[in-house]
């Protein structure tokens, strides 16, 4: 793992070109609405998430961005008066049927906060504590999966000599890709990053966005960002959100370059949001 | 008004609000160490070895160890009885009612029990622990510890509720989330990561209740009772500090005001003790933190 801290150059400012999007979709959003109580904070959303890419969500606050993404793991069925209407179909099944696991979707489609939520547990137990309720592993084989996990989200050279130790002595950048290590090492199929580097500063916000770079080879990646410089440096696809409604959905390079819509020219340009 | 007047009105402003806080801080804690000093002035003439090897049969020749005794043997069952019930209601105040209409009613019915007169819970106590056993017993009042211990139960109770709830709530709600987007179920997240992030102040409000059930003396009038000589069977009326107290500062006997004065001395220290233990507590677990 190279030491290079740096932010990523501004000349790879697209880190795909739009042509070579896959379109094998890993999650598709069919007619989706979103009720907190009374409020409908999405209206019909539909849209296909590619697999093996990186989808950014992008949009004012309050648009309905995280929305969105908490319904992708169902987490917003936490809180009662929370509800979600219509399809979203991982690999052609619909997670949002009562009938889903919730453990199992859970276990494919690992989520990572805005703010980084170490456990109260040393740094080994984070990461073995999710696992130990999916699968029995023998000590061994748990201490290669954590260190597996560490090194995959650039963490192992850092903690390697202090696993024992409390993970709330980390510092903010370490916390959030131990979070990020801790949902990897379920063997995720999709990883959710709602705003993941927005308490952090450039140097840990440069090394997430470089992790989130080569999760991208094994993983399906969905970002919600603030940072639309952010959106156009990881992403390959982008969704533009106004008011609960998916106003665009496109190639990242030609929503940054072209937009179809007055609406994302203007947000994207900075004259609102 | 020139910016100099602005700057010495406010000033004065200032400086009056400081003396009067001050004032107040002072008359509290005048009051405060007034308590102490006398505590410990009248109690630590009285403090002599025939206060733990004596019991109180002997009166004023005597000492309080059947009191300590009966005093530790009650507490702890208390203990043993509210803390547990105490931390899972408060848990489930906290983690599986927090935002429903039963959670309200509970919280509301706990803030009555926490402020109810002991003497009600006293008389509570003998109407659902005293009398049943007197009628097992065939007529003989069944004044027990086990009662007394019944009775301090319903006074540390609230305060173990109360303290969890909150120290519950406290505990970020990211981190539920972030158990949960694992997969993990409610009660693992609860007792694995809820309880272990709370645990200092889930500690700390059971050593509070301790402290406060340990002064009380109406609950164990009627429940108790008494009892001048040694008893270790919590089936036994048994004597406490706070009882042995009140009985001994109602006689005329100044020897006995002294030993009374003695025992006020041994549950603060006990209190104090309590307090520093939670304190030292408290702080040893931030410092693993870092």
């Amino acid at each position: 793992m190279t030491e290079n801290t740096a932010l990523p150059n501004m000349t790879s400012m697209f880190a795909a070109t739009s042509s070579l999007v896959s379109m094998q979709p890993k999650l598709e959003v069919r007619n989706l609405n979103f009720r907190y109580g009374d409020f409908q904070a999405l209206k019909s959303i539909g849209m296909d998430i590619p697999e093996k890419k990186v989808t950014a969500i992008i949009g004012p606050s309050g648009c309905g961005k995280s929305t969105l993404l908490r319904v992708f793991n169902r987490i917003y069925a936490v809180y009662p008066g929370q509800r979600a209407d219509g399809e979203v179909l991982l690999d052609g099944e619909d997670i949002l049927d009562v009938g889903y696991p919730l453990h199992g979707l859970r276990s494919k489609v690992g989520m990572v906060f805005q703010k980084p939520v170490p456990f109260p547990m040393t740094i080994f137990e984070n990461i073995a504590w999710g696992i130990r309720h999916h699968e029995r592993l023998s000590k061994a084989d748990m201490a290669a999966r954590v260190e597996q996990a560490l090194r995959r989200a650039a963490l192992w050279d850092e903690v390697k000599d202090k696993l024992k130790r409390n993970a709330l002595g980390l510092s903010g950048g370490q916390q959030q890709r131990l979070c990020i290590a801790r949902s990897i090492a379920l063997k995720p199929e999709v990883l959710l990053l709602d705003e993941p580097t927005s308490a952090l500063d450039p140097i840990a916000t440069g090394r997430i966005e470089q992790l989130i770079e080569e999760l991208k080879r094994d993983y399906t990646l969905v970002i919600v960002t603030h940072n639309m410089q952010q959106a156009a440096r990881v992403s390959d696809r982008t969704a533009f959100m106004y008011l609960g409604e998916l106003v665009e959905f496109d190639d990242t390079e030609r929503i940054f370059t072209k937009p179809a819509k007055q609406q994302t020219e203007d947000y994207i340009s900075g004259r609102f949001g | 008004m020139t910016l100099l007047d602005i700057y010495f009105r406010r000033r004065a402003v200032n400086m009056t609000a400081m003396i009067l806080s001050g004032l107040a801080a002072a008359v509290g804690l005048a009051f405060l160490v007034w308590i102490l000093w006398v505590t410990l002035k009248s109690g630590l003439s009285a403090l002599d070895l025939k206060l733990f090897t004596k019991i109180t049969a002997y009166g004023a020749e005597g000492g309080l160890s059947n009191a300590i005794v009966g005093s530790l043997v009650m507490d702890l069952i208390a203990l043993a009885i509210c803390a547990p019930v105490g931390v899972l209601a408060g848990t489930f105040l906290a983690e599986y009612a927090s935002r429903t209409k039963l959670g309200a009613v509970i919280r509301f019915l706990n803030d009555i029990l926490l402020s109810a007169p002991s003497i009600v819970l006293g008389l509570f106590v003998y109407m659902i622990v005293v009398l049943p056993m007197s009628n097992l017993s065939h007529g003989a009042v069944s004044f027990s510890g086990l009662a007394g211990a019944v009775a301090l139960a319903l006074i540390g109770l609230p305060v173990i509720v109360r303290t969890t709830d909150e120290m519950l709530q406290l505990v970020p709600g990211t981190l539920r989330e972030a158990a949960l987007s694992l997969g993990v179920p409610q009660w693992k997240l609860t007792v694995q990561v809820l309880m272990r992030a709370a645990v200092s102040g889930i500690v700390t409000g059971v050593l509070l209740a301790l402290a406060r059930l340990a002064g009380e003396t109406a609950p164990l009038l009627f429940t108790a009772f008494g009892n001048n000589f040694m008893a270790f069977h919590p089936l036994n009326k048994m004597e406490s500090l706070p009882i042995a107290i009140y009985q001994y500062t109602n006689d005329p006997n100044p020897a006995l005001h002294a030993i009374a004065w003695a025992g006020a001395l041994l549950i603060t220290l006990f209190v104090l003790l309590l307090s520093l233990s939670a304190r030292w507590y408290l702080h040893r677990h931030k410092v693993t933190h870092d």
